[in-house]
């Protein structure tokens, strides 16, 4: 069974190959086997189209053409050449003789030229791949040609748009829209991760170029900055820490609390639920930043705290030093702090979870437990957790990856409120309660350090999707979605 | 027996005792916010959990706006952006379900695997490079790169409505095609009509997009003038430390206000939101 489902994961990524592979031997073949117009299409993009007398679809192409090569000699290639480089000459003012103006010389913008270069890149590649179909296509004209087929119109092309090829017509934006803003997002992230890309080198008034591995060096202990690789391994400690208790503190939180709301013994379930469900329909910036001030060092907390004694008492036994519990201001309180609050924020979700899962337990087994006389502790351990962790274990996984980047509780909890008085880790700009994703915003926001921040964003997506990829593939095979169907 | 008869009782209230006791634990902010909302002080109350006079002042001044505080601004401008947002994220989810649930053709599989790889990268991270790309096309600043942020990438959530749509027996479309029906009708006038519950869910959860972010605005909006807010942000700046004692008050206002209509579609979209998370993985 295991094996299979690996199998599946391991078909998913052969798969996407093949589909590739079976794109290119197409092409292959049609070219091949084509005759002199099918040939033809490869320089002129309508040649084929023209020879079936498909005379709108030829202009069509070849206007799609001459706009790729417009794009590539007008916008482009002010920018790919000067790849290699990211720009070479330094933004200067220069006194204009004929206008008596003090002017800009014709500098480069090393960030738009990164940009546009990867911009270049992904609508050549989309053009390399129309470029290919169409001869594909083409070929495909001139065999229904030779078989004495009927040939579509213009008309009837267009028909097919919303018939057999309508998922082309329904995807085309949703994938622009991912193109540009997830896609290309993510490249550049990448790039520059291996530039020098920080606050000395800033565009448009100064370049920065290719750097190569240095910003990973140094946030792995080499290079010339140690204090990165100090700051690193103790947040990316507390990320992971705090993932875990984040994700299993409010999962069996979660559970913990429906089964008790589904119990036989509550009166107004509903109700009770109701209750629970309204501290996560209020907006994270609203319940997050009230509790902040609630528990803030001279808030109503500490205020009862004193009163009660509870302050003193913890200052006998050493446990503050200060005349308040800094409950969000000192490391150690504000990391449990952080874990309680969340507990607080996020175990009525897992409830409402847990409790659409529970509605489908296979009652008929928790009633035969009962009458052989099993405890409901029991019957929680033995068949409800093994029943919900079958049913949530996927989205266990994604819990953990998106505490990974839970960025608003840490963010709206600790932003202004907690100071670090480490000084290695203020220097590299980091807090002791940061998670990676915040630490790599204000890297960005603050300190404008976007080399950084972009070595750090690799190193939490490689984090995330390993974990992914390893639990998935020991939880759930995919490719089975057909047979529920 | 009358004996176990009272053991059952008292389990019956110690039972419910407890849940009554977590309630209350989970709702003191809530409770603390809604009463902080009507004092009379404008400040944080730090000594009492109610407040000492209690008034409507901070919710009339709520609707006065001044230069730091122009929460009716704030809430047509998260409205507008919600509105555009709600409606370009519903189509894209639902034409990419559409597509990759009921249609079959060669590119399907390798899409929806970029899909998942994609998904891999926490949006947080596309995010700074997204932040790059609109700063150099002068969006920052402007709605129409907070709308573009919020609904571009959309299609890539199509996974729950995916879900909904397997479930919808092949046999229908197949019966309609033979029909002569085109795609274009199936998706709009059999799919579309039989997934209400799915619909509802996807608008609900788009519009309530804008209205719970808060990082994005941030980052987008951060360096504009206080109109342009929305109100994640509007609030988020009225608890500086330089503003706070002025404007807790009226900061817990605002939070009870844009909570109301929040929860109110929440409480709609809950009951889908658990079939979504779990539907998928039940059918494993």
């Amino acid at each position: 069974m295991a094996s299979q489902k690996k199998g599946g994961a391991m078909s998913a990524v052969g798969g996407f190959f093949g589909a590739i592979g079976g794109f290119f031997k197409d092409f292959g073949v049609a070219f091949a086997k084509g005759d002199i117009f099918v040939k033809l299409s490869v320089l002129w993009m309508g040649a084929g189209y023209a020879r079936r007398k498909q005379y709108i679809k030829a202009l069509i192409m070849t206007a799609l053409e001459a706009a790729i090569i417009a794009f590539t000699l007008t916008f482009a290639m002010q920018y790919v050449p000067k790849f290699g480089t990211l720009g070479t000459v330094v933004m200067e003012r220069v006194f204009n003789m004929k206008t008596m103006k003090s002017e800009f010389n014709d500098y480069d913008n090393s960030f738009s030229i990164l940009l546009f270069s990867l911009f270049s890149f992904v609508v050549w590649a989309g053009a390399f791949v129309i470029w290919m179909r169409n001869v594909v296509n083409v070929y495909r004209l001139q065999q229904k040609a030779e078989a004495g087929e009927h040939i579509n119109t213009f008309r009837e092309d267009m028909h097919s748009y919303i018939e057999e090829k309508f998922h082309i017509t329904l995807l085309t934006l949703p994938v622009i829209g991912i193109t540009v803003f997830t896609f290309i997002p993510i490249l550049l992230l990448i790039f520059v991760a291996f530039t020098n890309y920080d606050q000395q080198h800033m565009p448009p008034s100064a370049l920065f170029t290719w750097a190569g591995f240095s910003n990973f060096l140094s946030l792995f202990g080499g290079g010339l900055t140690t204090t990165f690789s100090y700051a690193f391994v103790r947040i990316l400690g507390w990320t992971l820490v705090w993932a875990f208790f984040a994700t299993f503190t409010t999962y069996i939180g979660g559970i913990l609390l429906s089964v008790l709301l589904n119990s036989a013994k509550t009166r107004v379930p509903k109700l009770w639920r109701t209750l629970f469900i309204i501290t996560i329909a209020v907006p994270q910036f609203v319940s997050l930043l009230l509790v902040r001030n609630f528990f803030s060092n001279g808030g109503i907390v500490n205020t009862i705290c004193a009163n009660i004694g509870l302050t003193g008492f913890l200052r006998d036994i050493g446990l503050v030093s200060t005349s308040y519990i800094p409950f969000l201001s000192a490391p150690g309180w504000a990391h449990v702090m952080i874990i309680l609050i969340n507990i607080w924020i996020g175990v009525p979700y897992q409830m409402l979870i847990a409790t659409g899962v529970l509605m489908n337990l296979p009652s008929d087994q928790v009633e035969s437990a009962r009458v052989d006389g099993a405890k409901p502790f029991q019957i929680f351990k033995s068949i409800t957790m093994p029943y919900m962790l079958f049913v949530t274990g996927p989205a266990l996984v994604t819990d953990f990856v998106k505490n990974i980047n839970n960025f608003n509780v840490i963010y709206l909890l600790t932003e202004g409120v907690y100071t670090t008085t480490n000084q290695a880790m203020a220097n590299s700009q980091a807090k002791e309660v940061d998670l990676l994703v915040t630490w790599l915003f204000r890297l960005t926001q603050d300190y404008y350090n976007y080399k950084m921040a972009s070595a750090i964003g690799i190193i939490v997506f490689i984090i995330c999707a390993v974990f992914t990829l390893f639990a998935f593939n020991r939880m759930i095979g995919n490719g089975r979605e057909e047979d529920y169907q | 027996m009358k004996k176990m008869k009272s053991n059952r009782t008292s389990s019956i209230l110690l039972h419910n005792a407890l849940i009554a006791v977590l309630a209350f634990i989970w709702l003191i902010p809530i409770i603390w916010l809604v009463c902080t909302s009507f004092s009379a002080y404008s400040g944080m109350n730090t000594s009492t959990f109610f407040p000492k006079e209690w008034s409507l002042i901070h919710y009339q001044k709520l609707f006065q706006p001044d230069t730091v505080q122009q929460f009716p601004r704030w809430f047509m401008n998260t409205f507008i952006i919600a509105c555009f947002t709600t409606v370009i994220s519903t189509a894209f989810v639902l034409m990419v379900a559409y597509a990759t649930s009921v249609m079959r053709f060669p590119m399907r599989k390798p899409l929806m695997n970029m899909g998942v790889i994609l998904n891999l990268f926490p949006g947080m991270l596309s995010m700074i490079a997204v932040y790059f790309v609109l700063k150099t096309f002068n969006l920052t600043n402007s709605y129409a790169g907070l709308i573009m942020v919020y609904s571009g990438s959309a299609g890539l959530g199509y996974l729950i409505a995916k879900g909904f749509f397997d479930t919808i027996p092949r046999a229908l479309c197949e019966a309609a095609r033979i029909d002569g029906c085109s795609e274009a009708r199936i998706f709009s006038q059999i799919i579309i009509p039989m997934s209400r519950p799915i619909i509802v869910y996807t608008v609900i959860s788009s519009f309530l997009g804008p209205w719970m972010d808060f990082v994005f605005a941030k980052m987008i909006l951060n360096a504009g003038i206080s109109e342009n807010y929305t109100v994640a942000i509007g609030l988020y700046k009225m608890l500086d430390k330089s503003l706070i004692n002025s404007y807790f008050t009226i900061f817990c206002c605002g939070g009870v206000l844009v909570s109301i209509p929040i929860s109110v579609l929440f409480f709609i979209m809950q009951k889908f939101y658990v079939e979504g998370v779990t539907g998928g993985a039940v059918k494993g």
